[in-house]
């Protein structure tokens, strides 16, 4: 766990701010989002990350990387956690362009031994030195961060220094059902941002606070945050835990977590418009397929609908 | 790091910051594994210079409410107040101890609360658990889990004979962490069903909810010991065996059969609950004075 300062963590949000200028000032254009066909993990992976953060233009050099993976808890039979194949590819892929450190953190909220979770999901086989560049950060060193417009009933959150000290944070979550939200991808995945340390095992605080709104919450305290989708193999039904896998054979990419997020749910048969996160953090109209430039693969050709719980059968996205 | 077990006190030793505290891999001192060592320290028969000054440390982190935060940086009393009344029943004449007894009173899960299971009746909640008993939050104002309850449970257990006020409490939290029993006959960490959906057991929560069960008759807690054995043969987490060794000693089972090979201790409360349940197999468990 890294020690902070004060001045780590504006050169940090300096940094953060630095590395989005350009698509500040090209606010005006369409956030693109890139889908990748990936039937598979394999070593092609990591040619495949390379060309992603290619096509982003990233700028990472000299920086300082945190990826986020979704770790929540293990069964060999059900892909849950985000495969540790793709994480290795981005750890790759962004130390090739030059960054300074690249680190990997999660704070999972079921279970409190984070690294035996790492370890029983191939982190550490697939990962070499994974333990010296892991953070947990459900016990992280936190600062209370302020909430300015908070969407859930919260005003503040305890939250860990290697997130916030970063220069660029790295979304890396497996495409998932979410038995109370519909979906889990790059946003939700932010909950595990949130110190189990402090608020315990599970979170519960957000759930009091309203789901929603907290997943608004994080995004706009990390709204600069990259995303790469695990959608290789994801899983539907009661996801995020016991549903079933469902290969849909893709990495989605992008700087913009609202569409981001908003074009996995095509891809998975969901309406966009109709996930209660999505809908309050949209500005730009990112719910709506036109409201996002896509590059790589048509999302026609990758679409592959998810089985949803009865309770979000209406969130079924009627084909064109 | 392997398990080494001669080595595991004199590395707790050495783990101590300058502040009196532990951290939970090395870093700042935090309350949790500060107690945790504090009950390994005491479970191995050391109560020196390391022990009394991580005791000062804890001693001085106690908040105007009674309880403790998790650390220095936070200014709100949760869960890890149990955890010191677990090291302060230890100690004779300990100022702190009625406070911290009190703030513990106080905490009960918020879907227990009458406001809202009535505001849950008028919008036509459906509770698939029962919500009629008061276990313990991780954090104020949220829901009561099995961790917390089973921690709350012992630490009002500990410390000479429970008031009637403790004692109600300890039944009620008993009744809960009944209630939040996964259909393998262990426990999670409280989420048993969900939309219909049942959720299997994890082994170290398994563990603390038998613990905190120890004596208490009911027939189901036999399919949990059962259960507590299964996780045990195959469970590669250091926490996880340690609570499930000091559950199924406490009901007068016997697990010295199981080897000990294969676990990695990756942090300070997996090495201090490796003390403590080795002390428990010799017949002294901390947890329950």
């Amino acid at each position: 766990m890294p020690a902070i300062s004060r001045r780590r963590l504006l050169l940090g949000s300096a940094g953060a701010w630095a590395l989005t200028a350009c698509s500040r000032r090209a606010a005006a254009e369409l956030p693109r989002v890139s889908i990748t066909l990936a039937p598979s993990y394999t070593q092609d992976l990591y040619g495949s990350l390379r060309r992603i953060l290619s096509e982003h233009k990233l700028e990472v050099r000299g920086r300082r990387v945190v990826l986020k993976p979704n770790l929540v808890e293990y069964d060999p039979a059900a892909p849950i956690n985000t495969n540790p194949l793709l994480v290795h590819a981005a750890l790759e892929a962004f130390s090739a362009l030059g960054a300074a450190e690249v680190r990997i953190a999660e704070g999972p909220g079921h279970r409190r031994g984070t690294l035996e979770l790492a370890e029983a999901a191939g982190y550490f086989r697939t990962i070499p030195g994974f333990e010296r560049m892991f953070t947990d950060l459900n016990l992280d060193d936190t600062s209370l961060v302020r909430l300015r417009r908070p969407a859930s009933r919260l005003e503040s959150l305890y939250l860990p220094h290697t997130v916030l000290g970063a220069d660029l944070v790295v979304s890396i979550p497996k495409m998932k059902t979410h038995h109370w939200v519909a979906a889990t991808l790059g946003m939700k995945n932010l909950f595990g941002v949130v110190p189990g340390g402090i608020y315990g095992w599970p979170k519960n605080v957000l759930h009091w606070a309203g789901i929603d709104g907290c997943i608004a919450d994080l995004h706009r305290v990390f709204p600069r945050v990259f995303t790469i989708v695990d959608g290789i193999v994801g899983m539907e039904g009661n996801g995020p835990i016991q549903g079933r896998p469902k290969a849909a054979g893709v990495i989605v990419a992008g700087r913009d977590m609202v569409a981001v997020d908003a074009t996995c749910c095509r891809i998975m048969g969901i309406d966009p418009e109709m996930v209660g996160y999505l809908k309050l953090e949209e500005t730009q109209g990112q719910t709506r397929a036109e409201g996002v430039r896509q590059i790589g693969e048509a999302l026609g050709r990758v679409r592959t609908d998810f089985e949803l719980l009865p309770a979000f059968s209406g969130f079924r996205l009627r084909r064109a | 790091m392997q398990l080494d077990l001669p080595g595991i006190v004199p590395s707790l030793r050495n783990a101590q910051n300058q502040d009196g505290g532990w951290g939970y891999r090395g870093g700042a001192s935090w309350t949790e594994p500060t107690a945790c060592v504090l009950l390994a320290l005491a479970a191995a028969g050391e109560r020196g210079e390391n022990y009394q000054r991580g005791l000062a440390w804890l001693e001085k982190g106690q908040l105007a409410d009674g309880g403790w935060a998790p650390n220095r940086s936070v200014d709100r009393s949760t869960w890890v107040t149990a955890m010191v009344v677990l090291v302060l029943a230890d100690q004779t004449g300990t100022a702190e101890l009625p406070g911290a007894y009190g703030w513990l009173l106080k905490q009960s899960g918020r879907e227990s609360g009458y406001l809202q299971r009535f505001r849950d009746w008028l919008l036509g909640v459906n509770q698939e658990l029962d919500v009629s008993y008061r276990g313990w939050p991780w954090y104020p104002g949220t829901a009561s889990w099995v961790t917390p309850t089973a921690l709350s449970i012992l630490a009002l257990e500990k410390g000479g004979r429970p008031d009637s006020r403790r004692r109600e409490r300890i039944e009620s939290g008993r009744e809960f962490l009944l209630s939040r029993m996964c259909s393998d006959g262990g426990w999670n960490h409280g989420a048993t069903r969900a939309w219909g959906y049942s959720s299997d057991s994890y082994p170290e929560t398994t563990g603390q909810a038998l613990l905190a069960l120890a004596g208490f008759q009911e027939r189901r807690l036999e399919k949990s010991l059962r259960c507590a054995e299964g996780h045990l043969k195959t469970c590669r987490s250091a926490e996880g065996r340690s609570w499930l060794e000091m559950a199924l000693l406490a009901h007068g089972r016997s697990p010295s059969s199981f080897p000990k090979d294969g676990l990695t201790l990756y942090s300070t409360m997996d090495r201090a609950l490796i003390v403590v349940a080795e002390a428990a197999m010799r017949g002294k468990n901390v947890f329950q004075g």
